[in-house]
């Protein structure tokens, strides 16, 4: 089975860190009110030191166990893909139920040369199977692949 | 190609009047929700309403103006849009749906909305609001006859049929607390408004004493009450909600399509091709399955605005009038003997019902120390709960179908034809996976988020093999 390209670790760091960011000036500000305030309730930094243990645990750790359980194979007649942490899934998505196929990649991305492989079926859980972390020539590659498969199967 | 002018159509006259309604019921919601400025109620609502009627009178006319359509057999074009022009072309052989809807207004004016659904999409492609009841007929007829130049598809006579007796005998089982929730939101409006004095009707209703003063001895007979006045509000409004939807239930079966007529205040008619339904979904609840009562839905490509991809097919009927209809629709049989999932099933889900009421306690005793540990009170109920949901959990892959049945309480009984699998799932969870055991999903086109089929907790080797074998028999039925 086919393992993501190891920078995948660097963009997921980068977007949780950035996700996490949003709350930090939104702690802080509780923190200063509650520091000038006559309220005792709280020590003082508390929630931005609570947030910023969380956030830096979160963002150490859960990108690089993401990506020691993320697989993924091209099969005979079928995309196969391995995810998730806490709860693991094992998605199966027949070629032929495939309705498009996007390659994905936002400015993080380009930055490292990844791409995601977005593949879209008239399902609706798995609407969008995303194969992320794949370098873009790589991602270009699996979509002419399996559109080449589709095609060849539909004449 | 351009199509001659002369042969697009505008929208009914009376459109304006379903404007005009609109802008009142706007109008109303926007004065009842907007902020308190002080000053003149009278004169601010008066200004108010000339504003809103000087921006969105021109607006509605222009709108009426850009409106045009044109139906022949082969496609429907609509010309649309004020600041963006759109010029939508469907071809008949892409519709899914042609419903005719008409609400108390449109029946006292002769009008109807003509919903065109194509397939993969969440909501009407096209949209004709409004046109005479003539015209509604004449454009399902032109796209009916595109899509299947079938004679035997006219004359069908009623397949099953929902007398005034069985829609008041459904309306009993059913329970809303939906509406009761909505309707204390319009009341708490009406109050803000000035109409309704909330505080003047308590006052009312303490004078009266109907209790003798009891309730103020007790704050658990005060809970029991609140309890009794929403289960009653709630099971009133789900009486009525339920006669006004299913009002005249009718289904007819055609060679390749059903069609269908329902409704009391808005009476919704639309035709659904037999291929255009995934799965079957027969639903219903400890008090109906005593009874012998249950609800078959069809999930549909097409999500119908408001069905969610669930369309009714025969709202309360006897198991043996749908397992005599729905195989028309697709076949299947019901086997004797369901397979039932992993004993351990039990174990996983008392430890979480364990956790969940063990960690609420412990919150809510922070607050209410010691009494909330009463709560704990509730551990066997978890036990219970786990041992019930084990047993109505069941199974089985016949025909090339697969059944499932589970829940408790709002019991689900899916029928999943292999050929419409769209993708295959195993998911495992931390605590399933310490116990070897996964869930089983099969993805189809128009399930709901929330509402798909699943196998829960079965042995990780029975999945692996299951879905093999499923996999295989989607091999050889599914086509390309």
């Amino acid at each position: 089975m086919q393992i993501l390209d190891p920078a995948i670790i660097k963009i997921w760091t980068i977007k949780g860190a950035l996700r996490w960011g949003i709350l930090l000036p939104v702690c802080t500000t509780i923190d200063v009110v509650f520091f000038f305030s006559d309220n005792d309730m709280f020590l003082p930094g508390l929630w931005t030191g609570l947030l910023s243990v969380v956030c830096l645990a979160w963002i150490l750790i859960i990108p690089k166990l993401r990506y020691r359980y993320w697989r993924y194979e091209l099969r005979d007649e079928d995309l196969y893909a391995i995810r998730g942490i806490w709860n693991r899934v094992q998605t199966t998505v027949p070629l032929r139920r495939i309705q498009h196929l996007d390659v994905a990649q936002d400015l993080i991305e380009g930055n490292y040369n990844l791409a995601r492989l977005v593949v879209h079926t008239a399902g609706t859980r798995s609407t969008d199977v995303v194969v992320p972390g794949l370098p873009y020539d790589e991602a270009v590659q699996l979509r002419d692949t399996v559109r080449e498969f589709i095609a060849q199967y539909m004449d | 190609m351009e199509e001659p002018s002369a042969k697009f159509r505008r929208l009914h006259p009376l459109t304006f009047v379903h404007y005009v309604f609109l802008a009142i019921v706007g109008f109303v919601f926007a004065g009842v929700s907007s902020p308190d400025f002080g000053g003149n109620m009278q004169r601010n609502s008066l200004i108010f309403a000339i504003l809103y009627a000087t921006i969105t009178a021109p607006y509605a006319i222009a709108k009426y103006i850009r409106f045009r359509y044109h139906v022949t057999s082969d496609e429907l074009v609509i010309h649309y849009g004020v600041f963006k022009r759109v010029r939508r072309n469907i071809p008949s052989e892409r519709i899914h749906t042609v419903s005719i809807e008409r609400n108390m207004l449109a029946r006292i004016l002769g009008t109807a909305v003509v919903k065109i659904e194509t397939a993969g999409t969440g909501e009407a492609e096209g949209d004709l609001s409004y046109v005479g009841v003539r015209e509604a007929e004449r454009i399902r007829n032109l796209l009916r006859t595109a899509q299947a130049p079938d004679p035997s598809e006219s004359p069908a006579s009623p397949s099953f049929f929902m007398p005034l007796k069985r829609v008041l005998l459904s309306s009993v089982y059913q329970f809303s607390l939906g509406i009761s929730a909505l309707l204390i939101g319009v009341f708490f409006q009406l109050e803000s408004f000035g109409i309704v004095d909330g505080r003047a009707l308590i006052t009312w209703l303490v004078e009266q004493n109907f209790f003798s003063g009891a309730i103020e001895d007790s704050w658990l007979l005060l809970v029991a009450l609140f309890l009794l006045v929403t289960l009653v509000l709630g099971w009133s409004l789900g009486f009525v909600q339920n006669l006004i939807r299913f009002y005249n239930f009718r289904i007819e079966l055609g060679a390749t399509k059903i069609r269908r007529r329902f409704g009391l205040i808005t009476l919704r008619e639309g035709t659904l091709p037999y291929k255009r339904v995934q799965s079957f979904l027969i639903r219903s609840n400890p008090l109906m399955r005593l009874h012998d009562w249950h609800r078959l839905e069809m999930q549909t490509l097409g999500l119908q605005s408001g069905e969610r991809g669930f369309q009714p097919g025969m709202p309360f009927a006897k198991w043996t009038e749908i397992t005599a209809l729905a195989p028309q629709i697709r076949p299947f049989t019901v086997p004797e003997t369901f397979m039932r999932v992993s004993r351990l099933t039990i174990r996983r889900r008392t430890l979480r019902y364990s956790l969940l009421i063990v960690l609420t306690s412990v919150i809510v005793s922070l607050l209410w120390w010691p009494n909330a540990l009463w709560g704990l009170c509730l551990l066997p109920a978890g036990w219970g709960l786990a041992w019930l949901q084990y047993l109505c959990h069941r199974w089985a892959y016949h025909d090339g179908n697969l059944l499932i049945r589970r829940r408790v309480f709002g019991q689900q009984f899916w029928v999943v034809p292999v050929e419409r699998f769209q993708a295959f799932e195993i998911t495992a969870t931390f605590f399933q996976r310490r116990l070897g055991l996964c869930t089983l999903i099969v993805d189809t086109a128009g399930a709901g988020d929330l509402r798909y089929p699943r196998i829960i907790d079965l042995k990780r080797e029975e999945a692996d093999r299951l879905l093999a074998e499923l996999y295989d028999a989607f091999q050889l039925e599914a086509t390309w």
